[in-house]
Parts: structure tokens; C-alpha cells; sequence
């Protein structure tokens, strides 16, 4: 069943200008898993989805995707951005069409039902609500059943009613499709509520990385799920607190 | 105090006696005034006011004849002296006019739009061509190209040509970087990419360009019927001139309104039309 792309990344370094982003990120994404990353902003976990998109070339080391080479635009995955990045000038069904071949209009229109916007198909996207437009755009990410998904703080901006709303929609496609998944996010109970594993970036490296062995959909008020996200947080926040103390 | 208060008493009866169809029809004329004719209301008072003006001797008919007689004007020119024909030859000018230099414009506008290297070849030369009023040329155009066709065709091209072209350039320059790498993720060759994100997102403001470009257009061809040229409006302006007839000047200059108006209604029917999806533009809910 497990249909995911396998995605092996060592010593990435990323530099932009004189500064460091990344500096010897190593990364392995089972076929079929979910991993979280989280950091603080500017610690550079979203560059290192940009490299494994494809969309940025790494100053070292490698990527490889099924044990090939990544040269270029990662062709296996879909990205879903902070920002929907609709095409204003299209509808829903539009959008999700992009980059389809016309005969696979159908797979379109199945994929905004399945994100529960069937009735809105043909609506404009610019009259929409932000969480209607995050739902488009997984539709679009996901109609083309791609290997990989990379999600760039998709439900940053959104309510946290619609946002809860959002991780169970992508939880459910995700046990559906079994596609593999790397989730950008600053909010680490959403880390620890979706990834199979969550890994920490601190100072261009990887810091952290714990295996969130908890059965699913999980349940957010159990003492487990609140230890692990405790554990996670304080390491984030535990940098900061010891430079606090020693000024 | 006797007298007002019967007054107001028969005034309360006679609101209450009116019938429910009767307040439906106030009520739709208050909604039609409210929508259309409070537009009308001050270019109405105007030429009542311009009317009565000249009835009363105030202003001389020969300085400035009253409406009436630029209508009675404009049916005889209409009837007997072929005036749609006029009409006709001065829009077709414009039009080929805004044609030619609208579709280099628009042209070149994309390509150094897209193409860096095509920008530093000719966007310099272009912005200097730019910064010379375009009718200061118009006593070389007469040198090229004498008083005929070409000429008016050569000044109205070079003037509809740069509102063009800069909001061209500009539109492509400011479309969405993010949507265009949206695009390429999601799969889209270049060609694809031009139709499905970078033009429709630099249409607004092309078509901004076009809405200039149409002012440009008009008062270019009145210029150059005006000061060169055997037929057309213009003509009509300058031979009415030669004989003393405010009338016929008036009515061509009204007629000049009238054109821009209608090009400006066109224009704003393709900004409806082509931008529906653009919140802008959507039927306002209210």
C-alpha cells in the first residue's frame, strides 16, 4: 500500500550571503512517513523544504529521492505554502486543474470533494475564506497523487478552530494515500499531532528528533500526548532560557 | 394657527389615502433616481441654464449658440451634408491608429516584460522616445508625410503607444513571483505559464494602459484632423471656423465628448468582462 517516495538527505549546508542557514542537515523520510519539523522562525526549516522541493540548489551535500540524484525541481512532490498561492483569475476546480491534462477534470473535481468543497467548485477563490483556500490548495497538491508531500507552515495564519479542522483533513488524505510527508510548522502540538516523527532545527542543525509512538487520530488531552509536547517545547524554548539566565 | 393646523390635518389624511401602488411606484422612482438619475442632474442643470442663457440675450448666439440650435445643427449636418460619413473616417483612423501603435506596444511591453536582455537593449531608448510630447513632432509628420492618411496614422500610433506599452512592462514586472513558482511546482512549461499566470496577472494593468491610451487616441486625432487634414471632424471644426459657424464648432466639440465617452463605456465593459473574477469588479452586494 505504501506508495511514498523514499527521501534521503545528508550534510545539506545552505548559505545566503555570509549567513549560514544550514549546516550539515542529514534527513531520511521513510516511504509512506510523516515527519514534523519544527524550530524557530529564521532557524531555517524552511529552506531546508525549498532544497528538498527543489526549488533551491544546497551550497553541499545531497539529496536523493528513491536513491536518485535531485537535480533541479523535485518532480515527485507538491508543496502546499503559507499562503494558499491560488490563481486569482480561476476558480476553485480551476485552480485544482492546474498542470492536469484536461481528460483528468473528473480527478478534480473528486479531489475538492474530498476536501468537502464539492458545492464551491465553480466559486471565484478571491471571495473565499483563508481556510477554504488552504483546502483548495491541498486539493490541487493532492490530485495528482504525488509520492511526496512538503507542507511550509500551511496553517500558520489560520484560526485554531479551522486549523484543528485542517490537521484531522490531512491526517485522514494522508492515511488514505500513504504518501510521504514533511510538515514545516512553529506550532509543535501540531508536530506532534500529525508526524510519526518530529525532529527539532536549532542553529542550522538538526537538534532533536523523537519518534511520537502514540496510536491515531490522537487524542490531544491525554497526559501522553501533553508529556511529548511538553518534552519537545522545552527544548525549543530551553535554548532561549539559557541564554537568558547567563546575561 | 387655524389655517395650519387644517393644512397639516389634510395633509396626514392624504398620506394615509395613498394607495399601496402608489407608494411602489415612489418608491421605484427614488431607486431609479438614486441609481441613474442623480448622474443626469448636473448636466441637466447646465444646459437649461446654458439655454435659458442664450434665449435671454446674455450670451450671443454668435459667441455661443443655445443647445437647441446646435440640435438643429446636428440634423441638418446628419441629413444633408453627410456627417455620419465624417463620423465614420475619423473613428476608423483612431481605431487603426490605436491598432498599430497599441499592438507594438503591447508587443514590446511583454517582451522586455519577460526578457531581461530585451529590457536593456530597448527600455532606455524607449523611456527617452517617451519623455518628447508626441505632438510636438507634428511639424515633421507634415514634412514625412504631408497632410494625408499616413500622417494622422503615424501620430496617433506613436501616442497610444507608450501608455501602452509601460503599463505592459509593468503589469508582467509585477506579477506575483510566488505564483509563478507555484506554477512551475505544479508543473507548468513555459508556455503555459504565460497563459495561465503571467498574463492574466498583468491584465489589469494592460488594460489600465488601454483606458490611457484611448484619451491619447482622441485627442491625438483632434489634433491632427484640426491642424492637417481633408476630411473627419476635425476638418469639419476648421472649415466651420473659416466661416463663422459657432454652431457647427460646438457641435464638433460635443461630438469629441460624446466618442471619448463611448470609448471609456467600451473600455470599462472589458474591464468587466475580463477582469470577473477580480474582487473589484464582482457585483457589489449591495
Amino acid at each position: 500500500m505504501a506508495r511514498g517516495t523514499h527521501v534521503a538527505a545528508s550534510g545539506l549546508h545552505k548559505l545566503f550571503g555570509t549567513l549560514r542557514v544550514l549546516r550539515g542537515v542529514n534527513l531520511e523520510i521513510a516511504p509512506g512517513e510523516f515527519v514534523g519539523v519544527v524550530g524557530r522562525s529564521g532557524s531555517g526549516k524552511s529552506t531546508l523544504l525549498r532544497l528538498i522541493a527543489g526549488l533551491d540548489a544546497p551550497d553541499a551535500g545531497d539529496i536523493r529521492i528513491d536513491d536518485a540524484l535531485l537535480v533541479g525541481q523535485n518532480k515527485a512532490a507538491r508543496v502546499m505554502f503559507q499562503d494558499a498561492r491560488l490563481l486569482p483569475w480561476k476558480t476553485a476546480l480551476e485552480n485544482v486543474r492546474i498542470g492536469l491534462p484536461r481528460e483528468r477534470t473528473r480527478d478534480a473535481a473528486e479531489a475538492l470533494d474530498q476536501v468537502g468543497l464539492k458545492a464551491h467548485a465553480n466559486a471565484w477563490v478571491s471571495v473565499m475564506s483563508g481556510g477554504e483556500r488552504q483546502r483548495v490548495a491541498l486539493a490541487r497538491a493532492l490530485v495528482s497523487r504525488p509520492p511526496l508531500l512538503l507542507l511550509d507552515e500551511p496553517l500558520g495564519a489560520l484560526d485554531a478552530l479551522t486549523r484543528i479542522d485542517m490537521q484531522m483533513l490531512v491526517e485522514r488524505l494522508w492515511l488514505e494515500q500513504r504518501f510521504s510527508a514533511l510538515l514545516i510548522t512553529h506550532d509543535v502540538e501540531e508536530a506532534v499531532a500529525l508526524a510519526d516523527r518530529v525532529v527539532l532545527i536549532e542553529d542550522g542543525v538538526i537538534g532533536l528528533a523523537v519518534t511520537v509512538d502514540l496510536p491515531r487520530p490522537r487524542d490531544r488531552g491525554s497526559a501522553a500526548f501533553a508529556a511529548l509536547k511538553s518534552e519537545i517545547l522545552n527544548r525549543v524554548m530551553g535554548f532561549h532560557m539559557d541564554t537568558v539566565t547567563s546575561l | 394657527m387655524t389655517t395650519r393646523s387644517i393644512a397639516s390635518r389634510s395633509a396626514t389624511r392624504s398620506a394615509l389615502n395613498t394607495t399601496a401602488s402608489d407608494r411602489a411606484f415612489r418608491k421605484a422612482a427614488r431607486v431609479w433616481f438614486g441609481r441613474t438619475g442623480i448622474y443626469w442632474v448636473v448636466p441637466l442643470t447646465i444646459l437649461i441654464t446654458w439655454q435659458a442663457l442664450v434665449m435671454s440675450g446674455v450670451i450671443p448666439q454668435r459667441i455661443l449658440p443655445a443647445p437647441s440650435g446646435v440640435l438643429q445643427t446636428a440634423i441638418t449636418l446628419f441629413t444633408e451634408e453627410g456627417l455620419a460619413e465624417d463620423i465614420g473616417v475619423s473613428t476608423a483612423r483612431a481605431l487603426a491608429g490605436l491598432a498599430i501603435g497599441g499592438g507594438i506596444g503591447l508587443v514590446l511591453g511583454m517582451f522586455n516584460g519577460l526578457f531581461p536582455l530585451s529590457e536593456k537593449l530597448l527600455d532606455t531608448t524607449v523611456q527617452m522616445i517617451r519623455t518628447i510630447p508626441h505632438l510636438a513632432l507634428v511639424p515633421l509628420v507634415i514634412l514625412w508625410f504631408g497632410i494625408d492618411e499616413k500622417a494622422r496614422l503615424f501620430l496617433i500610433a506613436l501616442g497610444v503607444f507608450f501608455p501602452i506599452y509601460v503599463n505592459t512592462f509593468m503589469g508582467i514586472r509585477y506579477v506575483d513571483r510566488n505564483l509563478v513558482e507555484m506554477g512551475r511546482v505544479y508543473g507548468l512549461n513555459t508556455p503555459q505559464l504565460f497563459w495561465q499566470i503571467i498574463l492574466p496577472g498583468a491584465l489589469p494593468s494592460i488594460l489600465l494602459g488601454l483606458r490611457l491610451a484611448l484619451g491619447v487616441m482622441w485627442l491625438t486625432l483632434i489634433v491632427a484632423e484640426t491642424i492637417a487634414a481633408n476630411a473627419g471632424l476635425g476638418y469639419l471644426a476648421a472649415q466651420a471656423r473659416e466661416f463663422m459657424r459657432t454652431d457647427v464648432v460646438v457641435f464638433v466639440i460635443v461630438t469629441y465628448a460624446l466618442l471619448g465617452k463611448l470609448a471609456d463605456v467600451i473600455a470599462r465593459f472589458l474591464e468587466h468582462r475580463l477582469l470577473a473574477w477580480h474582487p473589484n469588479y464582482q457585483k457589489r452586494a449591495r
